[in-house]
């Protein structure tokens, strides 16, 4: 198993390069660009079923000594990012198929490019390479960002493209710190290496500062709404699917590893979490197109996982992860409705959008899912997240913080109200009234297939709760994965 | 079994609704009635043994790992509840085939109502809080929607109903938490089965959240509004889910938790108040009413109200009158509803100002909304009667403290003193007095008979009350098990419930016949309670605190949001610096005697290109600064990185020349004084933590394991002696590829964007070739591209490597761009992005990924042993550094030719 | 000591840089930036060995591995450079080539024309874009 550890990254690249030698093969993009994601997924279930008993198949790149090799190493957390990632990837890819918005000749090649980046993060166990990883990721995503051009785009492009380069500036220097400190930057010599010496402390901080803005941590989110909804709609649900979530994983593979999950810093990051979720929903509740809403809802679902991560018990980190499983797969689909419903109207700001529930109920029916997950309604697996988390805090007698996500669960409620009543209900336009064309169902079937998937996750919520618990595991006593990658 | 078979069946009748649908039309709902009285039979299967008090259960392992259950159990009080649901439910889907219209979506209609009516029997079945809880929200969701569809105006309402009951339903969420993490358990059963557990602060939060939860369900002051609101939904709707069950699940849950609350005296006590207010209050509101459904809605508030304070009585006999009452209501509300819905249909109005004289016309419809009006204002013989007699005999006991007796008996009176106002008013109102409108017809018997049999059932019911005494009986005492409550009965005798019943008729008698009078005193009262504006006010508050946040994240440039990460570094260096102890001492002497020149230089660079105004100027200094570091690093002992940061210096003012060309010549101002001073400010704060963070963090240790590694290890294993070189391409080679993937997106993401630009119509015109330059490129590049090319071949041993090869060949590729101005340049003119790049990246991957079929891992280079025992005459590394070379030579062939676009000449006329 | 000066005074210049207006400036202001974190680099291996790292370990010999990061750093921010100016160039002369765009850091959006981060804006350059 551990010699397939780099295929997920490896093989979409290798796809990426032959699809770039035939440009005008539209359909040979298509079946290709599914094909690889979906021998990605099964791969990446096959590495559920491995790592599901806490096993960590590790493989060294070039099979150098472990002193110096680059290690890839899965345990039920990467393992799980990297499925749910993969399947984010198939939607989107799926939706552009039935859609044609995959008619720019490097559309799919950037998507796979981008893809092998985030799967590569979530499986090294190298600090420089976790570096360079992530620009493998980011760069595709500066050109998805601008394809299609549009000044506004444009200066959104800039913008985007500027934080994230510093973002990953001061990672750079983050992890430049860390080796003057250490003399390496592997996972497995850097083991609760920050609890026991300040220096690496201060030196893992600015990689973590690095992390949280690129992860639209408050109070570093500002970014994430001013440039995520310019980007071309169904980019932009491959975005926030991917991009923040590798920010996200590293920050929590970072604590756990580095800092051991060090007490001290609970207190911030706590802070921070709290913080991010009561930001993003209120910005989201004074937003006033569908893609604006959600992007500030991404701020205030981070900071619930970051949450889960603050209290950094067996019970919260598996809260956590579960919960940005399914958050991952929920939000993928309410962007992939707004981007049915750009599609449609050539708008999704709701003052302009009405009566959609009746003219496109399929639409209707997955935004409404996806939706009350969201906001952690049952049956969905957003409430079952939701309640493993608040069960989590409250265990933990935090209940200052079970006060705050209580009330931000019902103001999320309220934001997605505010679109589904603007946007859903009502009367439908008159036809002629506006140039609407009706998306065909096959394009929403890709946001249907995650919201029904979010349906079952919910009465069927045991297998992935085991998973997180396994990963939970993982994060809390890393010996296992720490011995795995530095071989010792 | 049978509980998780009747939810099953319920279920199964949801997924039959689009094809009974699809074959009856409208009259899907008779069949589907009869599926619900079919649950409901199977539900009283099991009657002896809820009536033996014991409990039917079923149990499915939801959630192991919380130990959650989706667990369901069944006593006397759970069947009483899903009894209701179930004949209530049967009634209205009999109702609804005459009611819908014959093109109004009525499958979505019996889909949410059968689904509805699933999540109400859930909710009573539930074992477990969370199950509980998930059934709970289930109702408020499908309320929402059954609310909101249709009508544009329905959406305020439905907005507003399903905030206010998931308010409460997070208040329960809370609730279930506090339970379960106090309790170790969320068994129902079991957390019943020893209430004495719960003590402290836990149960009172535990308390309170429960009656938040249940108070919003019920519409109980001040969370009432909802409900008025809710009636814009079709009349089916509003009689089963805003009448008769949805709205009685809090009643459910109050008398659920009984028996772990119920001895808290501030539980009971919050009850009886809360219900009694809400009682009066809706009472006066309700007579206020001139829309009969508004009066319905109001009078369903008040009724509540009455119900949740006897509830906090809190003896065997309010139980029992709680529950008696919570029947009695079901069945003339929905009755009522039902009527109203059957005049509103036949007479285009539910206005009673605009009704008269109806009974000429539709004379069963009267009757039966009279008799249903009895039951409602307690009217002998009707179960009414009964249940008010109940509830008067409750309220009297009512001793905690001792004052509580006169005033609640007093608050009951006062409230069922309007209830009779009203509900006299409303048949006299509607069919008394002359027909005025005309062409009016009966309504068919089909329409009335669901509406005919709850009517006649309420009234028969009040003298066959002994039938329902035993299942009463069982469910008080399900409730709280604390003694067997009162038989039953129609007749008591002289008691002084009766008194009341007698004085409540009589006010009530007097109210109606100077209602005139009463209307002018009542005109003063307003016709509903400001709640549902305050409520509106609070959202738009909300929204408007919302758009505020949302504010700053519309700023147009990148230094808005460059700003707070830079000022994090400051903090983070200040926070280090106070939390830090002492350091270890620096190892070794990192200072030379050139250092200092360079600093000095470095400085005085960089304070020029601070400074300076002229875009020209500001690049070649940028240029400057690199070839300063480019020259420090070699004494630095980096003579790789010195050449490559030297060569990347040129190519990037290449480059950037290229871009500059069109556009204009000096840089824009900073900005405001004051932001200028602010940003130096903060320029020098952060420089100062990042020199201290260097200082602090880096040269303070011996040589690192890695790094001795692969000095002592890398020549002998690699046979490359520029160590280096050896881990670029070999040890950490996944690196090298990744940057490779990275330039190679650059590459084509510049093609895509200057491919939009030519779209736009600016076309490369070519231009006069520059003689001077055109001589050196004549005379350097074929010198440059022979350098290339060695120092690629020799990268693994000496300075050089795929990179600094195909810069310098990029930098050949630039020259000859600006000689020829655009015009392909011999030597390198023609190569093309695209197929450099695939090229590059098959290499790099084939290569990289060969190792697999072999069993080794991705990447391993080298020696590559060919079958026979002979080795290939190179390594692999060169093939794969040969493929970082093409790729890099694509990105500088894309930025070079794609990155020159020039304006039209059209445009501004700008020199080229 | 000499490492942590030029660290201080390329971070000091890049951060002002990157704080003004102007996507000139702030493209430089990267660029330095990075020159930054390649000092910080080879200062992390110790700056006390300073002798080219080709065969062998001497005392002198200096830390090869933070080289190899540096390297890697410096070819993806000289790739990132060039998008950000493919960007800059990609702005058209309706798109505010003759005005730079960009602002400081007190500055809001409106009145800043198509660039302007507001919805109204953004409809308009969307639709404009994609029609």
């Amino acid at each position: 198993m551990s010699r397939l550890l780099v295929l997920p990254f490896a093989a979409p690249l290798l796809t990426a390069a032959l699809l770039l030698a035939v440009p005008r093969r539209r359909t040979a993009h298509r079946l290709a660009g599914l094909a690889v994601t979906a021998a990605v997924l099964v791969l990446a279930v096959a590495l559920l079923v491995v790592t599901r008993d806490g096993t960590v198949p590790v493989e060294r790149i070039g099979g150098w000594h472990p002193l110096v090799a680059i290690g890839f190493a899965a345990d039920a957390f990467s393992a799980l990012m990297v499925t749910v990632c993969a399947v984010v990837v198939l939607a989107c890819l799926a939706t552009t198929a039935a859609s044609g918005d995959d008619h720019d000749p490097l559309f799919v090649p950037l998507v796979l490019v981008l893809s092998a980046g985030a799967y590569g993060a979530f499986l090294t166990a190298d600090l420089f390479n976790l570096f360079v990883l992530v620009e493998v990721m980011l760069v595709p995503s500066y050109a998805l960002a601008a394809l299609g051009g549009g000044a506004t785009r444009l200066g959104a492009a800039r913008v985007y493209v500027a934080m994230n380069l510093l973002a990953s500036t001061i990672l750079l220097a983050g992890v430049g710190l860390v080796y003057g400190v250490t003399g390496t930057v592997q996972f497995g010599d850097l083991a609760a290496a920050a609890r026991t010496s300040p220096t690496v402390a201060v030196a893992a901080g600015v990689v973590l500062l690095a992390l949280a803005v690129k992860s639209a941590v408050v109070p570093w989110h500002d970014w994430l709404p001013r440039t995520y909804p310019e980007a071309p709609p169904v980019v932009l649900a491959l975005f926030s699917g991917l991009l923040t979530k590798v920010g996200l994983y590293a920050l929590i593979r970072v604590y756990a590893v580095v800092y051991d999950g060090d007490p001290a810093y609970h207190g911030v990051i706590a802070a921070a979490a709290l913080l991010s979720m009561v930001v993003g929903v209120f910005g989201a509740l004074g937003e006033a197109t569908m893609r604006r809403v959600l992007t500030f809802h991404m701020v205030s679902q981070i900071g619930y996982v970051l949450l889960g991560l603050a209290l950094f018990t067996a019970a919260s980190l598996a809260a956590a992860v579960f919960y940005l499983v399914q958050y991952i797969l929920v939000k993928t689909a309410l962007f992939l409705c707004a981007a049915a419903v750009h599609a449609g109207h050539r708008t999704d700001r709701l003052d302009r959008l009405s009566g959609l529930s009746t003219a496109q109920p399929v639409l209707a029916l997955a935004f409404a899912g996806a939706a009350l997950s969201l906001a952690g309604l049952p049956p969905f697996s957003g409430f079952v997240a939701k309640f493993l988390l608040i069960r989590a805090v409250g265990d933990a007698g935090q209940w200052v913080a079970v006060t705050v996500a209580v009330g931000v669960s019902l103001l999320t409620l309220a934001s997605m109200l505010k679109i589904w009543g603007g946007a859903f209900w009502g009367e439908p336009p008159a036809p002629d009234e506006v140039a609407a064309t009706r998306v065909p169902a096959r394009t929403v079937l890709p946001a249907l297939t995650l919201a029904v998937v979010s349906l079952l996750l919910g009465p069927v919520a045991q297998p992935l709760l085991g998973l997180a618990d396994t990963a939970a595991a993982g994060l809390l006593d890393p010996d296992a994965y720490l011995r795995a990658v530095s071989g010792r | 079994m049978i509980l998780a078979a009747v939810l099953v069946w319920q279920v199964v009748l949801a997924a039959c609704v689009p094809l009974l649908s699809r074959r009856l039309g409208r009259d899907a709902g008779y069949p589907l009635a009869a599926g619900f009285l079919l649950t409901a039979g199977l539900l009283l299967l099991p009657l002896p043994v809820v009536l033996a008090d014991r409990t039917v259960t079923a149990d499915w392992r939801w959630l192991p790992s919380l130990d959650v259950s989706a667990a369901l159990r069944m006593d006397a009080l759970a069947l009483v509840f899903a009894l209701l649901v179930l004949g209530v439910g049967a009634l209205i889907l009999t109702y609804c085939p005459r009611y819908l219209g014959r093109e109004a979506s009525h499958t979505r209609t019996y889909l949410l109502l059968t689904l509805f009516a699933t999540a109400m029997l859930g909710l009573v079945l539930a074992n477990d809080l969370l199950v509980l809880f998930v059934f709970w929200e289930l109702t408020s969701v499908l309320s929402f929607v059954l609310i909101g569809q249709g009508r544009p105006a329905a959406g305020p309402p439905a907005v507003r109903a399903l905030l206010v009951t998931s308010g409460g339903g997070l208040a329960l969420l809370a609730a279930v938490v506090v339970l379960t993490l106090e309790l170790g358990t969320s068994d129902l059963g079991r957390i019943l089965a020893e209430p004495e557990r719960l003590k402290g602060g836990p149960a009172w939060a535990a308390g309170a959240l429960v009656l938040v939860a249940a108070f919003t369900k019920s519409a109980q002051v001040p969370f009432h509004f909802w409900l008025p609101g809710a009636m814009v939904a079709i009349t089916p709707v509003s009689a089963y889910l805003h009448a008769a069950t949805m709205v009685k699940a809090g009643i459910y849950l109050l008398m659920r938790f009984s028996t772990l609350f119920g001895g808290q005296p501030a539980w009971k006590q919050t009850l009886l108040v809360v219900g009694l207010l809400t009682a009066v209050l809706g009472a006066f509101l309700a007579l206020r009413q001139y829309d009969l459904k508004a009066l319905l809605a109001y009078s369903t508030v008040s009724q509540l109200g009455l119900i949740v304070g006897v509830v906090g009585v809190g003896t065997p006999a309010s139980d029992a009158a709680a529950i008696l009452y919570t029947v009695a209501h079901a069945l003339f509300k929905a009755t009522l509803f039902m009527l109203v819905g059957i005049i509103d249909h036949e007479a285009g109005s539910r206005d009673i100002r605009r009704l008269s004289g109806l009974h000429r016309i539709m004379p069963a419809t009267a009757v039966f909304t009279a008799l249903a009006a009895a039951t409602m204002a307690g009217l002998p013989p009707t179960i009414g009667f009964v249940g008010k007699e109940a509830i008067f005999e409750a309220l009297t006991e009512a001793h905690h403290p001792r004052w509580t007796a006169p005033l609640a008996a007093g608050l009951g009176v006062l409230a069922s003193v309007l209830t009779f106002a009203y509900a006299a008013r409303l048949v006299h109102g509607v069919f008394t007095g002359p027909l005025r409108q005309q062409g009016l017809r009966p309504p068919p018997l089909a329409f009335v008979a669901p509406a005919a049999v709850a009517a006649v059932l309420a009234t028969a019911l009040g003298p066959a009350v002994t039938l329902l005494s035993p299942l009463v009986e069982r469910a008080a005492n399900d409730a709280r098990p604390q003694g067997d409550p009162p038989y039953l009965a129609f007749w008591h005798g002289f008691t002084p419930a009766l008194g009341l019943s007698a004085l409540t008729v009589g006010l009530g008698t007097l109210l109606f016949v100077f209602r005139a009078r009463a209307d002018r005193l009542l005109r003063r009262l307003p016709t509903s309670t400001p709640f549902a504006v305050w409520f509106e006010a609070g959202r738009a508050r909300l929204l408007r605190l919302g758009a505020l946040v949302a504010r700053p994240a519309r700023a147009a440039g990148p230094a808005t949001f460059l700003l707070r990460p830079v000022l994090a570094v400051p903090l983070l260096a200040v926070v280090a610096a106070v939390g830090l102890g002492p350091l270890p001492p620096p190892v070794g002497d990192a200072t030379r005697p050139g250092d200092a020149v360079l600093l000095v230089l470095l400085v005085v660079t960089l304070a020029g290109l601070v400074t300076v105004r002229s875009a020209l100027g500001a690049v070649g200094l940028t240029g400057t600064v690199g070839l300063l570091l480019s020259v420090w690093f070699v004494t630095a002992g980096a003579p790789d990185v010195a050449l490559t940061l030297m060569l990347v210096e040129v190519l990037t003012t290449i480059v950037v020349m290229l871009v500059l060309r069109r556009r204009p010549p000096r840089l824009p101002p900073g900005g405001a004084p004051r932001a200028l001073l602010a940003g130096a400010v903060l320029a020098g704060a952060t420089g100062l933590a990042a020199a201290a963070g260097t200082a602090a963090l880096t040269g303070r240790r011996d040589l690192s394991a890695p790094g001795g590694f692969l000095l002592a290890e890398a020549a002998p294993i690699t046979g490359g002696s520029n160590v280096v070189n050896t881990i670029l391409v070999e040890f950490r080679a996944l690196d090298t590829l990744g940057e490779s993937v990275v330039l190679a997106v650059v590459a084509l993401g510049l093609v895509s964007l200057s491919d939009r630009v030519a779209r736009a119509g600016r076309e490369t015109p070519a231009g006069p070739a520059d003689p001077v330059l055109v001589f050196a490129h004549r005379l350097l590049a074929p010198v440059m591209l022979v350098v290339s090319g060695l120092l690629f071949v020799r990268g693994h041993e000496e300075i050089g490597g795929g990179f600094i090869g195909a810069l310098l060949a990029g930098t050949a590729v630039g020259l000859g761009h600006l000689a020829y101005a655009g015009s392909p340049a011999p030597l390198l003119g023609r190569l093309r992005t695209r197929p450099l790049l695939v090229a590059g990246l098959l290499l790099c991957l084939g290569v990289g990924l060969a190792a697999l079929p072999l069993g080794r891992p991705l990447l391993t280079l080298g020696k590559v042993g060919l079958p026979g025992g002979a080795a290939l005459p190179f390594s692999t590394s060169l093939l794969f550094d040969l493929g970082v070379y093409l790729i890099v030579l694509g990105l500088i062939v894309a930025a070079v030719r794609r990155l020159d676009v020039p304006t039209r000449p059209a445009a501004t006329g700008e020199r080229r | 000591m000499s490492a942590a000066v030029a660290v201080g005074v390329l971070v000091a210049a890049a951060v002002h840089l990157l704080l003004q207006r102007g996507q000139l400036r702030v493209i430089l202001g990267f660029v330095l930036l990075g020159h930054a974190v390649n000092v910080l680099l080879l200062s992390a291996g110790g700056l006390d060995r300073r002798a080219p790292a080709f065969d062998g370990a001497g005392a002198e010999v200096a830390d090869p591995l933070p080289q190899a990061f540096a390297l890697t750093a410096i070819v993806i921010s000289f790739g990132i450079t060039l998008y950000l100016l493919g960007l800059l160039s990609a702005d058209g002369p309706t798109g505010g080539g003759e005005k730079e765009t960009g602002d400081g850091p007190s500055a809001t959006a409106g009145g800043e024309g198509e660039t302007g981060g507001g919805p109204s804006a953004t409809e308009r350059g969307a639709g404009g874009g994609e029609r």
